[in-house]
């Protein structure tokens, strides 16, 4: 089992308009007050440096782009400082939106650099990215698919093949292919893909054998999702296991439940992710412009994130923090609690990577530190027992690519 | 309104690599139209009212309508490329007169830089193609659909802003509406609705040329319209009151006049 730690690390101020919502693609940048945000900024690598102390596998890093929800503008920054200040816990990308660099080489590079810095601790994952982020680095949408597949050859050709060579693809050309640094990790660096409900994504990735990670969605349309990874893999002649399926949901710990009640609400508070249960999405054309996902894509996402009979959604919609609560979405009480909710999932999905998402939306430092010290002491220890219990092998211990065996989980 | 009901044909057919949705009516010399980044919804009153005197042929761009989109075309100088493929396996005789509309202008204006000897008079409406002097193209891509209309009049009860844009689409409409985005994102994208090199090579158009502008164009600036002047030798401007980026839609009788009164004289 593999537990991570990941935080949207949200811009917090206490008088963010409601009609500013996710703030994506709405608010100017004059409201970034850099004092602020230096605080916020060490503030969320305090935090990781003591999720790692308290005992999780990896912290979770990803980004967004002109989106005050997400304050990592650029992931590969702050994954070279946690290469640095953390020593054991890997470092996981998810991810780098390949389709808007005009330059993977240099991607590449940044990378290959984080995994030896951290002496192989990276894992570089790797994402299609919504229309927002398309339209904020002016990159062609409709050509979303096809560069992430390229960007994604090139990046695995870079690091596991001796330079220089040249590279002239559709959307990306180089005549000297040969950077000086090349990963720690081989025969390179892992790569998850996370993935919220599109079958073309969880397709891709089981034909690639890598571990997918699913992102705060129904618990339902969750083991749909992996089941096609099971079909696809089983298609590609190899058995998947719990080691290529990851879930990530919020949890928030408390020595009461009242209190958890009372605290963890405020994950839902504050400038939120528009990807999240409970927000409201933001402007259609914006996150899907034309030609960024495929007609059929569109038909099937449609399809798989209809309402069921009531009238409930499945991928996230308005559901309140106690709907969310009651459906598992997320995971809020002491720690016996949490563990019982959390043995539910994991009986129920069968992933070897869980991913706590906590401390973001409003909470403050203080109330992230406490939940994650019940984490260390409670939650994680008891999550371990029950993964050996249920046989739910991580992607350190089972190797996604080969289903061999991986000896040691440490570096 | 004219009656457009029998005067026209359309048709599927296999031409230049693609398949090709093709509406053509009237007869005489033939006169191609290039719609704009929109596409066109159907045989227009303009197309009607010029089919009294030619042979109008309203090719459906690549991509756009129900043409196939094959993945090679990537600009509108392919288009450009493609649109004079069109011409020569259609069997339009040339020198052709030609009108293109916002994106379709900017088609024909790349094509006469090329080819002096493909038109023999071209009509640019509201095009698109150059960086505008003052103001900015609209942008469609961080506008909805419906918006995109609704800028493109400037008189929100003329009828044919009524009759095919201010209404609820039915889903068929709606999906060739972003069929018609789909297609326009892929030529238009980047650098937006502009070319960095045709500035440079208006000065080689040959080809008598006039410009028709809506006064109120909320698309194409009409500081646009005077680099054009500028640039093309003897270009002529024809300014239309009271309307915006769609003069073929809004104002079709003025439209079709002062492109008549030009193509005759």
């Amino acid at each position: 089992m593999f537990i991570g730690h990941f935080t949207e690390e949200p811009w917090q101020v206490p008088d963010w308009p409601d009609e500013w919502g996710t703030g994506i693609h709405k608010v100017s940048n004059a409201e970034y007050d850099p004092y602020r945000a230096a605080n916020l900024y060490n503030r969320y690598l305090d935090e990781k440096i003591y999720a790692e102390e308290v005992g999780f596998d990896g912290l979770m890093v990803n980004e967004h782009h002109s989106a005050p929800f997400c304050m990592n503008g650029v992931a590969n920054v702050q994954a070279s400082i946690l290469a640095r200040i953390t020593t054991k816990v890997k470092i996981l990308l998810l991810g780098n939106i390949l389709p808007i660099h005009d330059d993977p080489l240099w991607l590449a590079e940044q990378l290959a650099m984080i995994d030896v810095i951290s002496r192989g601790r990276l894992i570089p994952g790797i994402v299609r990215g919504s229309g927002g982020e398309s339209i904020s680095h002016n990159i062609p949408p409709h050509y979303n698919r096809e560069r992430f597949e390229e960007a994604h050859d090139f990046l695995i050709k870079t690091w596991t093949t001796p330079g220089p060579f040249r590279w002239e693809g559709k959307h990306f050309h180089y005549r000297y292919v040969n950077p000086w640094a090349v990963p720690y990790h081989k025969p390179h660096p892992p790569i998850w893909v996370p993935g919220t409900s599109s079958r073309e994504t969880v397709e891709w990735c089981a034909r690639h054998r890598y571990p997918y990670v699913m992102l705060s969605t129904q618990l339902e349309l969750t083991r749909e999702m992996f089941k096609i990874y099971y079909e696809t893999a089983e298609e590609e002649g190899y058995q998947a296991g719990p080691q290529h399926m990851g879930y990530m949901f919020f949890v928030h710990v408390e020595e009461t439940k009242a209190k958890a009640m009372e605290v963890g609400r405020t994950l839902t508070q504050g400038v939120r992710s528009p990807f999240d249960p409970g927000v409201q999405r933001p402007i259609p054309w914006i996150m899907s412009p034309p030609g960024l996902n495929s007609r059929k894509a569109v038909a099937l996402r449609r399809q798989m994130t209809a309402p069921d009979a009531t009238g409930k959604t499945r991928a996230g919609a308005l559901a309140s923090f106690e709907d969310q609560v009651a459906t598992k979405g997320m995971i809020v009480g002491t720690p016996e609690q949490c563990v019982e909710d959390i043995r539910y999932i994991m009986d129920y999905l069968r992933p070897g990577i869980i991913i706590f998402r906590t401390g973001d939306g409003a909470m403050d430092h203080e109330s992230q530190m406490r939940t994650l010290k019940l984490m260390g002491e409670e939650v994680l220890p008891a999550m371990r027992d029950i993964a050996k219990e249920l046989g739910l092998p991580g992607p350190y211990e089972v190797d996604p690519a080969t289903n061999e065996p991986v000896e040691a989980l440490a570096s | 309104m004219t009656d457009t009901s029998a005067t026209f044909t359309e048709e599927t057919l296999d031409i230049a690599g693609i398949s090709l949705q093709l509406r053509r009516g009237g007869s005489g010399d033939p006169l191609l139209v290039l719609h704009g980044e929109l596409g066109v919804p159907d045989w227009l009153e303009a197309h009607e009212l010029l089919a009294q005197h030619y042979s109008v042929c309203v090719p459906s761009l690549p991509g756009f309508g129900t043409s196939s989109f094959p993945d090679w075309l990537m600009s509108v100088r392919d288009l450009s490329a493609w649109v004079n493929w069109f011409v020569r396996e259609c069997g339009l005789p040339t020198p052709l007169n030609v009108v293109g509309f916002s994106m379709g202008g900017w088609i024909a204006a790349e094509l006469a830089t090329t080819n002096h000897a493909l038109f023999s008079k071209m009509v640019l409406v509201g095009a698109a193609g150059l960086k505008p002097r003052e103001g900015e193209i609209w942008d469609y891509f961080l506008n909805s659909a419906k918006d995109a209309f609704q800028r493109s009049f400037h008189d929100h009860e003329s009828a044919q802003y009524l009759k095919y844009y201010g209404k609820d689409w039915t889903p068929d409409e709606a999906e060739q509406v972003e069929t018609n985005r789909e297609a326009a994102i892929r030529y238009l994208w980047r650098p937006y609705m502009h070319s960095v090199t045709l500035p440079d090579l208006l000065p080689a158009i040959a080809t008598p040329t006039l410009l028709v502008w809506g006064r109120q164009d909320g698309i194409v600036p009409i500081s646009s319209c005077e680099i054009y002047e500028d640039s093309v030798a003897n270009a002529q401007v024809a300014v239309i009151e009271d309307c915006g980026h769609m003069p073929e839609m809004e104002k079709p009788e003025e439209f079709a006049k002062t492109v008549l009164k030009f193509l005759k004289g």
